[in-house]
């Protein structure tokens, strides 16, 4: 385990806070300011969907959250204490393409987060079939990754993500690459698997009506530089269904996102 | 009749018309001795090429090694740093365009005419497409892998020995084909040039007296090593890169759920 114990957390468990965070790209010819003055609380067990047009900086703040990349200025934390490089015992990631190792079983795959800390191969075994049976894929742990759908690949990533059981999962356009329909199905499933581990998530998409139906909070970013034009409260009572989709109070969050992103398009 | 079956029936066509067509005269035995006669000159000198077969064998080994360790050690080198890899590799791909074969003469005058000339040549020849896959193996690797790696806490070590160097297995191994194939190529026709033993010696030898079984004895010989070679390549890839050979199996995965034979998943 991570010496998290020694770290007082000033927030609870799953607490995500961004602070005037900036974020500027050099290069030889410019600088390009990605993100501006970005600043976000979101409360634990929230689902919380970033929007934005392509080049508004989304995936960086993501990206942030999760270690993998620093900010130029302003301060990020996760459960009270600063991020500045990976610990997945804080932060799951799930990514847009799945990212499994394709030389690995799908139990394998859900298990390598373990297995980098040197955990005993039962206790590995254990935590990777209790992920794969939350993810509905009981039973296909001993599959390669190639003998898997696109949706199930998707699946193994979650579960890759919660092994640890972090308080916090994010969420880098995981099912973009998926068809509507598997989409959709993967929606559902991820909204169950959410309520069922009352996780934080933070869910970076394209789509205005996957962002309305899965959120709890949307949050609308404008491209460069980056920055928050709208922060939503999504009040639609759960279990979300495919019905409200068709609803007026799903059309009027949706229109709204739209107009911000259409006036910076 | 299956793809295989009919491939087979082809070599055995062929085996068959290596016996029938000279012992019918339709081809004089100079050009082609019949197989039998072939294996009967193999056997009976059988001391001679089992001598020469253990001299080349022990060249292609070592020029193997060289070829493959140092192939791979460079290729990762180049395929993993930005720098040597603007240096080297423009250099390398232009030599792999030079015919390597002009240098032997120069390798004979460096080394003599012993194995160490043909372990030399033939450890260059074989070393430049080990290298440009390794390399290449190693520059395709999904940045997204690494990057998941990172994002579990994978120090630089552990993405190298876990990550960087499984999923560099496969391309790796197909320049090893091609590269091992090399130095074969590369130890018998340094033989056949200027050399005092092995199996390209032995050929050259008994051409220059127009004993045909016996040049083609020698020839069986280095086929069966180049088929022997492209076996091992063959065995070592199921056993390393299992993953890679997987459409069909994805298929039918596909099948099976949307025949609903496999719930619940997407």
């Amino acid at each position: 385990m991570q010496p998290l114990a020694n770290i007082t957390p000033l927030k609870p468990a799953g607490a995500i806070e961004v602070r005037n965070v900036g974020q500027i790209f050099k290069s030889k010819e410019q600088d390009v300011t990605a993100l501006q003055d970005v600043s976000l609380d979101i409360k634990p067990g929230r689902f919380v969907v970033l929007v934005g047009p392509s080049g508004c900086g989304k995936s960086t703040l993501l990206m942030m959250m999760a270690g993998l990349r620093e900010q130029t200025s302003g301060t990020i934390t996760i459960s009270g204490a600063p991020i500045p490089k990976p610990d997945p015992n804080r932060v799951g990631v799930v990514f847009q393409e799945a990212s499994l190792f394709p030389w690995l079983t799908a139990e394998d795959n859900v298990e390598f987060p373990l297995a980098l800390r040197g955990i005993p191969k039962s206790e590995r075994r254990a935590k990777a079939q209790d992920a794969l049976k939350l993810v509905g894929l009981d039973g296909f742990g001993k599959r390669h990754p190639h003998e898997l759908s696109g949706g199930m690949k998707q699946r193994v990533s979650i579960a890759r993500g919660l092994v640890q059981d972090p308080p916090v999962l994010l969420m880098d356009e995981p099912f973009a690459a998926l068809d509507e329909q598997t989409r959709m199905t993967m929606g559902d499933e991820l909204l169950r698997i959410w309520a069922a581990t009352g996780k934080t998530v933070v869910f970076v998409t394209h789509s205005l009506t996957e962002a309305v139906y899965l959120a709890d909070e949307v949050i609308v970013m404008s491209p460069r530089p980056g920055r928050i034009v709208d922060h939503l409260q999504v009040t639609l009572p759960r279990p979300r269904t495919y019905e409200m989709l068709s609803g007026d109070a799903f059309g009027t969050l949706r229109d709204r996102i739209w107009r911000h992103i259409r006036k910076s398009a | 009749m299956s793809a295989a079956t009919l491939r087979r029936l082809i070599v055995v066509g062929l085996i068959a018309l290596w016996e029938i067509l000279p012992r019918a005269g339709v081809i004089p035995t100079l050009f082609l001795p019949s197989l039998s006669s072939t294996l009967i000159a193999g056997w009976n000198d059988a001391g001679e090429y089992g001598h020469a077969l253990a001299v080349t064998l022990y060249e292609v080994a070592i020029s193997m090694a060289f070829a493959c360790g140092g192939g791979i050690l460079l290729g990762a080198v180049v395929g993993s740093l930005p720098r040597p890899r603007i240096l080297i590799m423009p250099m390398v791909s232009s030599l792999y365009a030079v015919p390597l074969v002009i240098l032997y003469p120069v390798f004979t005058v460096w080394l003599g005419i012993g194995s160490e000339s043909k372990i030399a040549f033939a450890s260059i020849y074989g070393f430049l497409p080990t290298m440009l896959a390794t390399a290449a193996g190693i520059q395709t690797i999904d940045p997204q892998l690494l990057l998941a790696a990172r994002s579990m806490g994978a120090t630089l070590s552990q993405r190298l020995i876990r990550v960087i160097i499984p999923a560099a297995i496969p391309t790796v191994l197909s320049g090893l084909r091609v590269g091992g194939a090399l130095v074969i190529v590369g130890v018998v026709v340094s033989e056949m040039l200027i050399s005092s033993a092995g199996i390209g010696y032995l050929i050259s030898r008994y051409r220059t007296i127009l004993d045909s079984p016996h040049v083609f004895a020698g020839v069986l010989l280095v086929l069966a090593m180049a088929i022997a070679f492209n076996a091992a390549i063959k065995w070592i890839e199921r056993k390393a890169a299992i993953w890679q050979t997987g459409s069909r199996a994805g298929q039918r995965a596909a099948d099976e759920i949307t025949a609903g034979a496999i719930q619940p998943a997407t």
